[in-house]
């Protein structure tokens, strides 16, 4: 072969290759103001069908022990990956977690996970969760039989890894794919760090050296952690000593991870155990309300006194600074979120659970009604964002469904399981009193529940229809079949008749 | 790469190994759920579950230089249980003769940190070895025995010693309770060489090493032991657990391969 040939070939393979790697989507690159990242990539390196399955993962009940609770019903992308408006989070069975859901992003700068560290590579924090009896209360090995026992997985696993074998190292290694992703790098703050053509206003830029001086020390750099863990000074619970309960030195009595403060806004409430529901509460705390405890750390301490000083101007204009740290591309990118998934995950089917019962005790078929009628109140408070008002049906809702007596075993027993449900759905609403997007995120559930109850004992004397958005599972009832009050982006809607 | 496995014997220069270990409770065979034992402090209880992890093997010759199992060749999960998972099978060893042989108990560091591909077979945290990991605090659990007492203070009058910690990593660290358990021959030798018969060194496992020792341990006032500083003397205690017992030859039947993979092979 002649050189000129053989460079010519050289030419178009290096031609062929540049357009093949511009072609290839860009599945993790390393922002222009971020240091390198500490993921070993080169013993997992992410691929589009690697990414897309531990999305699909992520999002599927499957990995619960009751099929009711998924990584994303902790971590939900609109609330930055933690979850909405919760001091603690709800597992299976609505058991309480110790601590507050942790926002999910920028992990492939992280050394360790968890509050207090426990955990030191991301792969292996997914067997925490899952194992947890207050997260999903799951064993790994059933998930993967469970997986491998599935009609989709095990070409998915197939796609991802070469072969359909499902086994721990490529479940975690999925998961981790898709969290690894999440890159948060386009805040206000990034783009002006970036010299993108943005501005800081006075205010702002004022809050950012007020932040260098004062805050800057644990968090520090692009992602805002030195990812040490401090004692910041919070009042003690005894019953979460954080590092502690890892090392067992006294020495880390009440230490937890310097945290992020990227996207603040979406992630309240703040701190391990989220005390505090409002940034000013949080610039209070280091202002005025550290308390001296033996590990405080001594960035707190000033000439023998704890705190930070700080006025009232200057927490304002902290705040103001912090944010400009909200990314809302990060939050709204469609990428991470649940609706773009290729493969939809399979749905519980509601109908399966139905029985056939009926009711013909007037007082009970009466409670029933007054149950459904408190419902639509809920209903119609929430279309008005009236949290309040939602709460208050939610009381007379757990009233009315208090006094149904059913005598018969069998019926008995189906009605107290699924009041039980009830009564957590309705301290959601409750709970959620000042916030409505938590009442909103429980109202299908809700639905579903009294659904399955009034169409199990046929109990309604009024015609009910019950709606179903496929893709977005939101589901709700209605007394008019085109009702889509609740639902603006629903073009999948099924709806099932109640006579 | 197999960890926790065997591969078939390279047949010219080197020879097999088998180690059995006998599970006793002081001097009597252990046996689960059914019978009662006493401590040293003379709570009385019965045994429902003993499992160890065992891993870093060494053959040591007469001047004291040894021959180390390759690491991936080199984790057990032994478990009263499962009878197969108490006779292992090490391979490929050069032939010569050996006066003893020691190995750790539970998991090195290294292996307690390695990334997930080097994490299978008995290693397996979503499969062999997920009753002996802890997910919270990442590592897993070397020596595990459970059962009940009257003594016992804690729900159903369980009692539960999970044994583990491998000293932490960065800046976190925890308590080492990694022990090493040596196994001298005494008069005898053993002779890895090229034969169909299989040499066998019969290792006794006292559990009642959990509960006494240098600290006697009081059901009542420890009915569970885990990841607190306590676990420290229960990782002393143990450390003298294993015992010599004689050397033999594994019969060459048919049975032999099954033994040999036992648990310790990949689960399906
Ligand atoms: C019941 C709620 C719940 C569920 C379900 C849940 N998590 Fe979490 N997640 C939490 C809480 C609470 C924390 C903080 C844990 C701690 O420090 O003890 C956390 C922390 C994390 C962290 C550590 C983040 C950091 O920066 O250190 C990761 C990663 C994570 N979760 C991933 C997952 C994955 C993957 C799943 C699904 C397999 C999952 N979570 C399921 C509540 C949950
Ligand atoms: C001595 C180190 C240190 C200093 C200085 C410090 N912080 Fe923190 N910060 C922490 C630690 C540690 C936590 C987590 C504490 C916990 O949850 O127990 C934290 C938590 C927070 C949180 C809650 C974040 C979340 O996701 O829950 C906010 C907001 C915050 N700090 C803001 C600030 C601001 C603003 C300043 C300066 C006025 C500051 N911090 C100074 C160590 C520090």
């Amino acid at each position: 072969m002649s050189v000129k040939i053989k460079l010519l070939i050289l030419v178009l393979a290096v031609a062929f290759l540049s357009f093949k790697s511009i072609s290839e989507p860009e599945l993790f690159s390393v922002p222009a103001n971020f240091p390198k990242p500490s993921y070993h990539f080169e013993s997992n390196p992410l691929s589009t069908a690697g990414v897309e399955l531990g999305k699909t993962l992520f999002y599927d009940a499957i990995l619960s022990a009751d099929n009711t609770v998924s990584c994303g019903s902790c971590h939900q992308q609109s609330a930055s990956f933690t979850q909405h408006g919760h001091v603690l989070s709800h597992g299976v069975n609505d058991k309480l977690t110790k601590r507050n859901s942790m926002p999910l992003f920028n992990l492939a700068w992280s050394s360790s996970f968890g509050w207090d560290g426990g955990v030191h590579d991301l792969d292996f924090f997914a067997v925490s969760p899952i194992t947890n009896p207050a997260e999903m209360d799951e064993s790994l090995a059933n998930v993967l039989d469970k997986l491998r026992n599935s009609p989709q997985y095990p070409a998915l696993f197939k796609n991802a890894f070469g072969s359909e074998e499902i086994n721990t190292e490529r479940f975690l290694k999925a998961l981790s794919q898709f969290m690894l992703t999440m890159v948060s790098a386009n805040s206000k703050y990034d783009r002006y760090m970036r010299k993108e053509g943005v501005k800081l206003t006075e205010t702002e830029s004022e809050g950012l050296a007020l932040f260098q001086q004062k805050c800057a020390s644990c968090h520090s750099g692009t992602l805002f952690t030195d990812f040490s863990f401090r004692n910041n000074g919070l009042f003690p619970n005894a019953d979460d000593k954080g590092k502690f309960e890892i090392t067992h030195d006294e020495a880390d009595q009440f230490k937890f991870k310097v945290p992020s403060l990227r996207n603040l806004t979406y992630t309240a409430p703040y701190m391990h155990d989220g005390r505090f529901s409002s940034l000013a509460e949080v610039l209070e705390h280091y202002a005025s309300k550290i308390e001296k405890t033996p590990s405080l750390d001594a960035l707190l301490m000033k000439d023998g006194k704890p705190g930070i000083s700080l006025n009232a101007d200057e927490q304002q204009k902290i705040i103001a600074f912090l944010q400009t740290l909200d990314d809302e591309d990060f939050v709204k990118n469609t990428l991470f979120s649940e609706s773009t998934l290729i493969n939809e995950i399979p749905r519980k089917n509601i109908d399966a659970e139905l029985k056939s019962f009926r009711i013909t005790d007037e007082t009970i078929k009466t409670l029933f009604n007054q149950s459904i009628d408190a419902y639509f109140k809920i209903k119609t408070a929430i279309e008005a964002k009236n949290s309040l008002l939602a709460a208050e049906a939610a009381r007379s809702l757990i009233k009315t469904l208090n006094r149904i007596r059913i005598t018969e075993t069998e019926q008995k027993k189906f009605f107290d399981s699924y009041q039980q449900k009830l009564f957590l759905d309705a301290k959601q609403m409750i709970e959620g009193e000042n916030f409505y997007a938590h009442q909103l995120d429980y109202f299908d559930e809700l639905s579903a529940h009294l659904y399955i109850l009034v169409a199990s004992f046929k109990a309604n004397t009024k015609v009910l229809y019950f709606n179903e958005c496929l893709k977005s599972e939101f589901k709700w009832l209605s007394d008019a079949p085109d009702d889509i009050s609740l639902s603006t982006d629903c073009n999948d809607k099924k709806t099932k008749t109640l006579n | 790469m197999l960890l926790c496995a065997i591969s078939v014997a390279n047949a010219q220069k080197t020879g097999s190994l088998s180690i059995r270990f006998d599970h006793f409770l002081g001097n009597e065979p252990l046996i689960l759920n059914d019978k009662k034992y006493k401590n040293a402090t003379g709570d009385e209880f019965n045994v429902s579950l003993f499992q160890y992890f065992v891993s870093n093997i060494k053959l040591i010759r007469k001047d004291g230089s040894t021959y180390d199992i390759p690491q991936d060749k080199s984790y057990f999960l032994i478990r009263e249980s499962n009878k197969d998972s108490k006779t292992i099978t090490l391979t490929d060893i050069p032939k010569g003769k050996f006066t003893g042989t020691s190995f750790l108990i539970g998991i090195d560091s290294t292996r307690s940190t390695s990334e997930i591909g080097y994490r299978k077979g008995c290693l397996d945290v979503g499969g062999d070895a997920k009753d002996m990991y802890w997910a919270w605090n990442s590592g897993y659990i070397f020596v595990k025995m459970e059962g009940t007492s009257p003594q016992s203070t804690a729900k159903n009058n369980m009692f539960m010693y999970h044994i583990g910690l491998f000293g932490g990593i960065g800046n976190k660290k925890t308590l080492n309770n990694i022990r090493y358990a040596t196994i001298d021959f005494g008069k005898e030798t053993l002779r890895i060489k090229d034969s169909k018969n299989i040499p066998q060194i019969t290792i006794k496992a006292d559990a009642s090493k959990i509960l006494n020792g240098e600290t006697n341990i009081e059901i009542a006032k420890n009915p569970t032991v885990m990841g607190g500083p306590f676990s420290a003397k229960i990782a002393e205690n143990y450390k003298t657990m294993f015992s010599f017992v004689g050397l033999g030859t594994l019969v060459a039947n048919a049975d032999k391969d099954k033994n040999a993979l036992g648990m310790n092979q990949e689960q399906k």
